[in-house]
């Protein structure tokens, strides 16, 4: 995406967007609800078209003539309750290109692997949300797609399933899929992306591999559980190179100022505060996204079951 | 194009291949053979037997006397046969070859049993305060007739009175709640008595009226470059209504399935699984092509029940082919038109609740032919029959009953009308691609006039 620019009324919900992710990158594409990411992804599925800016996707200049190379699990996402798992399935690998004699043991095989082995024949309004959700990833990738693009693919999804899927995201980026995830639910992304585009109000503020980001964001915070549980805490928080202390749990959170040498930091609090633990976070992507836009905006880290999916407004459309 | 197949595919067979399709599908014509065999027997009112008792105020003294000879049975059914052989000459003679017997018997039998009706003759000076009282007066006893009619016949109304001789008639007085047959047969009667007495007083026989007035109507043959054949009455209004319902049903029940499935599809969240599939073009087009695959096999299947019946009954030269023909151009014009407007309000709402109301002015503008049909099939070269026949989307219609009226259109104007479809057929599609390709993804609050004009001016 070059200079990509949509607007749904008077709101920007994309701004200028350039993303570029290289042939067999896994990226993380995240920020918080209404961001824009799903505006995004639409319209380099051809869902949506561009006020402004070019978009190229597997060297096309439009997703439609590249569909059958493309897996896509939508944010909005849905079966037909009546229909059966199979015939979907069967139904969506023909519209993705895919037929004869392979398809068969291959919607089977798709199934067996998230899980759901036997449950071809249930109606689709039989399937609980788990279900249906590996289901329809299971439509998204049945194909073998050159790029997948998944957005928050964990949203409803229990611990167990989180883990199978995502596990099933990493053996499909191993067979050669690139991979475009979207979430914003950050953890999520720093799990198993190798590289993050972060957006906020439409707009890019980050774009960058995970190690480098790290590297680049300085730990800052250090987690202290006092020895004693009545020491006194005012000697830290009058310290110069800190900027707060604050209660986290049973332990204090002592934020550091920025450039601080954390080991040097770290030493002169033991001093100051004997410790029963003392330990340094590394930089959450949540605490990067805080540290470049200023503040944390609503839906923000959420838990994932809390995440549901965004309705698109009728006068500002999708985000 | 194999999305586009696929898309029309899972579309046809999710309407087909269900038992409410099937079932829906013999539905009309079962009702209509359950009507054809039952319905005599349900609304049959053979039984009904006219009786009673009517009193006569009669100051002429020429009437009541007839009337006595009128409500005598073998007067009634004199008068019987003749209404009988009257209603046969409007009997195609197919159906008179099919069943020769048994139409004049069932013309009998509708006329019911012979009455039963006395006369009571009341006074000439009788007050017609005491007379109507008489008629509310209960009977004598449980074996004597009901009272139910008291009839008046005027002073002038066999010799005519002054000035100028004109001809008088009578007063109906009835009894409350009386059946129409009862009254109907009381006019009948009285109708019966006074043309006799007319007739008697001036010298006239009325058997020889009677007999001057009898003219068997024949049926007309209609006269074309092939064979001679009979002129089927009531044509000219029965073809251009089938042919109409035929249209109309293929054009609403495509329709209604199309709209009803894409706002399952969005309700369910399944639009945008699709659209990572298939673009939104390739999906309304797949749409389209599977309700008109749905369309055309209901209208196979009662354009092949007609046929059938109408070979049956040797009719089958009144259907010209190449009405069929035009029957299936102008189906998929009206279809891609009315459809598409259809689809693309059904993608606009997030269920069919709302779609009730984006759908109202459609409906509105489909019943506009359904209402001029009657007087468009009439008098199918008059200005309204021009006008519907040219102007969209109802063209397709009203085309369609000037061509199966008996004064059918020159061909030019037949495909004029058809380039002004397929016409529509360009602006409607343009226009619901637009709002099917925005409303897909849009959820919340219904669009008003003013957003779908909006979508559509989007690009």
């Amino acid at each position: 995406m070059r200079g990509v620019t949509k607007t749904f009324g008077r709101l920007t919900a994309v701004g200028g967007l350039d993303l570029e992710v290289p042939r067999g990158g896994l990226y993380g594409f995240i920020g918080p609800n209404g961001a824009g990411k799903t505006t995004a992804i639409r319209m380099l599925m051809s869902i949506l078209f561009p006020d402004e800016g070019t978009i190229s996707i597997l060297d096309h200049a439009s997703a439609l003539e590249a569909k059958d190379r493309i897996g896509y699990l939508p944010e909005e996402r849905g079966l037909y309750r009546k229909m059966r798992v199979r015939p979907f399935l069967r139904y969506m690998g023909r519209l993705k290109g895919l037929a004869g004699a392979d398809l068969e043991p291959r919607i089977s095989a798709a199934l067996e692997r998230v899980g759901l082995a036997g449950v071809d024949r249930k109606r689709c309004d039989e399937l609980s949300k788990g279900m249906s959700q590996k289901v329809q990833f299971v439509a998204a990738t049945l194909h073998e797609p050159d790029l997948l693009i998944l957005d928050e693919p964990f949203s409803g999804l229990d611990p167990v399933s989180m883990r199978t899927l995502r596990g099933i995201i990493l053996e499909e980026h191993d067979r050669g899929a690139t991979v475009l995830l979207s979430t914003h639910v950050m953890p999520q992304a720093e799990e198993i992306c190798e590289h993050i585009v972060m957006v906020h109000e439409g707009r890019k503020v980050l774009d960058d591999d995970l190690a480098a980001i790290r590297r680049a964001y300085d730990p800052r915070t250090v987690e202290l559980e006092p020895l004693n549980a009545d020491a006194d805490l005012s000697r830290l928080a009058a310290m110069p190179e800190v900027e707060h202390v604050r209660p986290a749990d049973r332990a204090q959170e002592v934020r550091l100022r920025r450039g601080t040498d954390p080991a040097e930091a770290m030493r002169r609090i033991l001093d100051a505060v004997p410790a029963a633990r003392i330990e340094i976070f590394r930089p959450r992507l949540e605490d990067v996204f805080v540290d470049l836009v200023g503040a944390a905006p609503t839906g923000l880290d959420e838990e994932p079951d809390a995440g549901a999916p965004p309705e698109p407004g009728r006068t500002g459309g999708t985000t | 194009m194999t999305r586009i197949l696929q898309v029309a595919l899972r579309d046809f067979l999710a309407v087909v291949a269900t038992k409410g399709f099937l079932f829906g599908l013999v539905t009309m014509p079962a009702v209509a053979g359950i009507m054809v065999v039952v319905g005599p027997r349900l609304f049959d009112d053979g039984d009904y037997r006219i009786v009673g008792e009517y009193a006569v105020v009669d100051p002429t003294g020429d009437v009541a006397a007839r009337m006595r000879a009128a409500v005598e049975p073998e007067a009634v059914a004199r008068r019987r046969l003749a209404g009988v052989r009257r209603a046969m000459g409007q009997v195609p003679e197919a159906v008179r070859r099919v069943a020769p017997d048994a139409v004049p018997q069932s013309l009998a039998a509708a006329a019911g049993p012979v009455p039963e009706v006395s006369l009571t003759l009341l006074p000439a000076d009788t007050d017609l305060d005491a007379a109507r009282e008489w008629l509310q007066g209960n009977a004598d006893g449980p074996d004597e007739p009901r009272r139910v009619a008291l009839i008046v016949i005027h002073d002038d109304a066999v010799r005519g009175g002054e000035p100028d001789g004109a001809l008088g008639t009578y007063d109906l007085y009835v009894h409350p709640g009386l059946d129409d047959r009862d009254i109907d047969f009381c006019h009948e009667v009285v109708r019966e008595a006074i043309v006799d007495a007319r007739a008697a007083a001036h010298g006239i026989d009325r058997s020889a009226i009677d007999r001057l007035l009898d003219v068997p109507r024949q049926s007309s043959v209609t006269v074309g470059a092939g064979a001679d054949g009979e002129t089927v009455g009531g044509l000219n209004r029965f073809l251009p209504m089938a042919y109409m319902m035929l249209l109309f049903i293929g054009i609403m029940v495509g329709g209604q399935n199309m709209l009803a499935s894409t706002v399952e599809e969005k309700s369910n969240r399944v639009v945008e699984v699709l659209l990572s599939a298939v673009s939104p073009m390739e999906l309304m087009a797949g749409k389209l092509l599977g309700a008109v695959a749905v369309s055309l096999v209901m209208m196979a299947f009662y354009v092949g029940i007609g046929l059938a019946l109408l070979a049956s009954f040797s009719l089958l030269g009144l259907i010209d082919p190449w009405l069929i023909l035009y029957l299936v151009i102008f189906f998929l014009l009206g279809f891609l038109v009315i459809g598409s407007l259809m689809l693309a309000a059904g993608a606009a709402v997030n269920d069919m609740n709302e779609a009730a109301s984006l759908q109202a002015p459609l409906m509105v503008v489909i019943m506009v032919p359904w209402l001029v049909s009657p007087a468009v099939a009439r008098s199918p070269e008059s200005t309204l029959a021009y006008v519907v026949s040219f102007a969209p989307p109802i063209n397709t219609f009203g085309m369609l009953i000037r061509m199966a009226s008996t004064q059918p259109p020159p061909w030019w104007q037949v495909w004029l009308s058809i380039a002004v479809g397929a016409a529509s057929v360009v602006g409607a599609v343009w226009i619901a691609a637009k709002v099917f390709r925005i409303g897909l993804l849009m959820y919340g609050k219904p669009p008003d006039l003013r957003t779908l004009m909006r979508w559509v001016r989007a690009a």
